[in-house]
């Protein structure tokens, strides 16, 4: 009988790396007070966005999708209407930045991505919200005040990606 | 000291602005707009005339808001209390665990709504009841 | 750049609900009546400022066109009986008049303004309803002498008419005429979507965002109503009906509305309604053409209307059959469906 072992390279231990500083920054966000409980500014995006732009997109989703599996798993919300949102912002959020990590660095920074990003980050969730998990439309009366939220976080984020890939050089 | 703590700032602040590229500050313009425009758009509302309370997503009751009275409603958790007065609604007890839905406070304009999620009780204030607008006789 | 604001357009699209249901109501008790003004997508200042001024104008109309309190029609009046000539200085009142008389003689007299004696007579001049009946020798004495607006006659702002028993009651009129007023009141201040109710005689101006206005017509013997049905923009719906100003007496029931050739309450319809379509004078016709309709014999009802151009309308008889013309039939939503035997159309 031969045993198979799971090899592992250097490039999983990347991603294992940043998943988890991504879920541990998740968890914190966790516990931070929301108007519709659930609904996250999303700061473990900055993780997403520096795998992306210091590695590659593939990279980064694993990174994205891990933290969104393993976050929930250990909150205990794995499944529940708090995943879904959680997954869906993850979504979006990638999904935008797959269509303009490419476009134009000459104009735009990184942080045009973040804000995007950040932007699609609470789109995402929202949609799962009024389609789902409350669906009444008195709930995007609280759209302003997120999308107030996902443009600080978008700045914020971005500046602080662009930091750490312009001045980390490993 | 607190000065040169504060000019330090201002100019970490300023170099960190200089970074910014022109297509980041139209990105933060349309974002900024995109704010400003759903905020018009979603908060201008003229006050409500019913509060329309639902549970399960069901209706229970259609209320004017012309009136004084307390609603006592029997919920998954327990008993809810909402208030009627002044033209304005609010949770006034609930058994759930946060209390979100009492800290929200008081609802007056057309689409604004309170959502007690744990107990699927929600009121929102609509403007108008009926199917018709105005009636001819 | 354009790439960038069309995929975040995109994204919103998705989210720019359909709540969004902008309605200012004022209701208020002015001009005699309860009257309901909806402004619909106009900031909340400009729709309170609009609403005051169309108060103030109802205010100023039912002073001008009250039927009985002191004013310029009670002066006329006055004058009329006392075989006087009288100097109008009001062009509005001049245009009313002869507005009133030209309408008199397209419902052939059914419509007429001139029999404010009769009225009178009857105890509809009066904030409370009659409770007695007059007597047959006054009733007649006053029908034999035959006022009509037609009697009135004004040159160089100078009003006489050659029937003394002529007594204008525009209580016909004003609710119609107000309703014209307003409207121009809402086009000269650019406000194109509005629902004005005057004493349940509607006008609607454009519509509540995508949606027509609806108005629903009141049951005339319960609370409630009986049908639902569009008003298109700038159309109006009027009613004649027996349940708010009359008189009972020995259990019989006699309607406001006099039949200015026997003098009496017409009788056998419960109400009349008609919807006009727009023009400039949309309201006030809505108003006035409901009173033919109410008034005329059963067999007669379609002939009137026709004559009047009216296509829609419905009338509800005192044996609870239902007359109502076809296209008025394709638009009415019931919510107590008639009996089909009940229903006489066209």
């Amino acid at each position: 009988m031969t045993q198979s072992t799971i090899k592992t390279n250097s490039n999983d231990h990347k991603i294992a790396k940043l998943a988890a500083i991504a879920v541990a920054i998740s968890l914190v966000e966790f516990f931070l007070p929301s108007p519709i409980p659930g609904v996250k500014p999303g700061i473990a995006n900055i993780i997403i966005l520096y795998t992306i732009f210091k590695f590659d997109y593939q990279t980064g989703v694993w990174v994205s999708l891990i933290r969104v599996f393993i976050t929930s798993i250990i909150i205990g919300t794995f499944l529940s209407p708090t995943f879904f949102l959680s997954l869906s912002g993850a979504l979006c959020s990638l999904l935008i930045v797959l269509i303009f990590k490419n476009y134009n660095k000459k104009n735009f920074s990184l942080i045009s991505i973040s804000l995007l990003a950040s932007l699609a980050h609470i789109v995402g969730q929202f949609i799962v919200v009024r389609v789902w998990i409350i669906p009444h439309d008195g709930i995007l009366y609280l759209l302003p005040l997120f999308l107030i939220s996902a443009f600080i976080f978008g700045i914020v984020n971005g500046i602080i990606v662009q930091k750490l890939i312009t001045s980390k050089t490993k | 000291m607190k000065l040169a703590g504060i000019k330090n700032l201002m100019q970490k602040i300023l170099l960190l602005i200089k970074k910014f590229k022109s297509g980041d500050w139209l990105v933060m313009l349309l974002f900024i707009s995109l704010i400003f425009f759903i905020t018009k758009y979603y908060w201008e509302f003229p006050q409500g005339q019913y509060l329309k309370i639902e549970k399960n997503n069901e209706i229970i009751g259609t209320y004017s808001l012309n009136q004084k009275n307390t609603f006592i409603i029997d919920s998954l958790m327990g008993t809810s209390e909402i208030i009627i007065d002044n033209n304005r609604a609010r949770f006034s007890k609930s058994p759930c665990k946060k209390q979100y839905c009492i800290h929200q406070g008081w609802i007056k304009k057309i689409n604004q709504t309170i959502i007690c999620l744990p107990n699927q009780i929600s009121i929102s204030v609509i403007g108008n009841k009926e199917q018709f607008d105005s009636i001819n006789y | 750049m354009s790439f960038n604001k069309i995929i975040v357009s995109l994204f919103f699209c998705l989210i720019y609900g359909c709540s969004y249901d902008p309605i200012y109501q004022k209701k208020h008790y002015i001009f005699g009546t309860l009257v309901d003004i909806k402004i619909y997508g106009e900031k909340e200042e400009t729709a309170k400022n609009i609403s005051n001024e169309i108060i103030e104008e109802l205010n100023r109309l039912h002073q001008l066109l009250h039927p009985w309190n002191p004013g310029i029609i009670n002066d006329i009046n006055q004058a009329i009986a006392n075989d006087k000539s009288i100097y109008i200085n009001n062009n509005e009142i001049i245009n009313i008049i002869h507005d009133a008389s030209t309408l008199e003689n397209n419902t052939k007299g059914i419509f007429n303004p001139a029999i404010g004696k009769l009225v009178n007579l009857w105890g509809f001049h009066s904030e409370t309803l009659p409770t007695k009946l007059p007597s047959k020798e006054a009733i007649n004495s006053l029908v034999t002498l035959k006022p009509s607006m037609n009697n009135i006659s004004i040159k160089n702002n100078i009003l006489k008419s050659r029937n003394n028993s002529v007594q204008i009651d525009l209580g016909g009129y004003g609710k119609g005429y107000a309703l014209d007023q307003i409207k121009n009141i809402l086009s000269v201040n650019d406000i194109p979507n509005a629902l004005i109710n005057i004493g349940g005689n509607i006008l609607a101006l454009g519509k509540r965002g995508s949606k027509t206005w609806v108005v629903a017509i009141q049951n005339p013997r319960e609370p409630g109503v009986i049908a639902k049905i569009p008003l298109k923009p700038g159309w109006s719906i009027g009613t004649s009906g027996d349940y708010q100003k009359y008189l009972i007496d020995d259990e019989i029931r006699y309607s406001h509305l006099i039949n200015p050739f026997t003098g009496l309450p017409s009788q056998g319809t419960q109400s009349a309604i008609v919807l006009t379509p727009p023009s400039v004078n949309s309201g006030t016709l809505s108003d006035v053409y409901s009173k033919p309709l109410f008034i005329a014999h059963k067999n007669k009802k379609f002939i009137v209307a026709k004559s009047l151009g009216l296509n829609y309308f419905l009338i509800i008889m005192e044996d609870n059959s239902i007359i109502i013309s076809k296209d008025m039939m394709n638009e009415i939503s019931w919510y107590q469906e008639p009996d089909a035997k009940n229903i006489i159309t066209n």
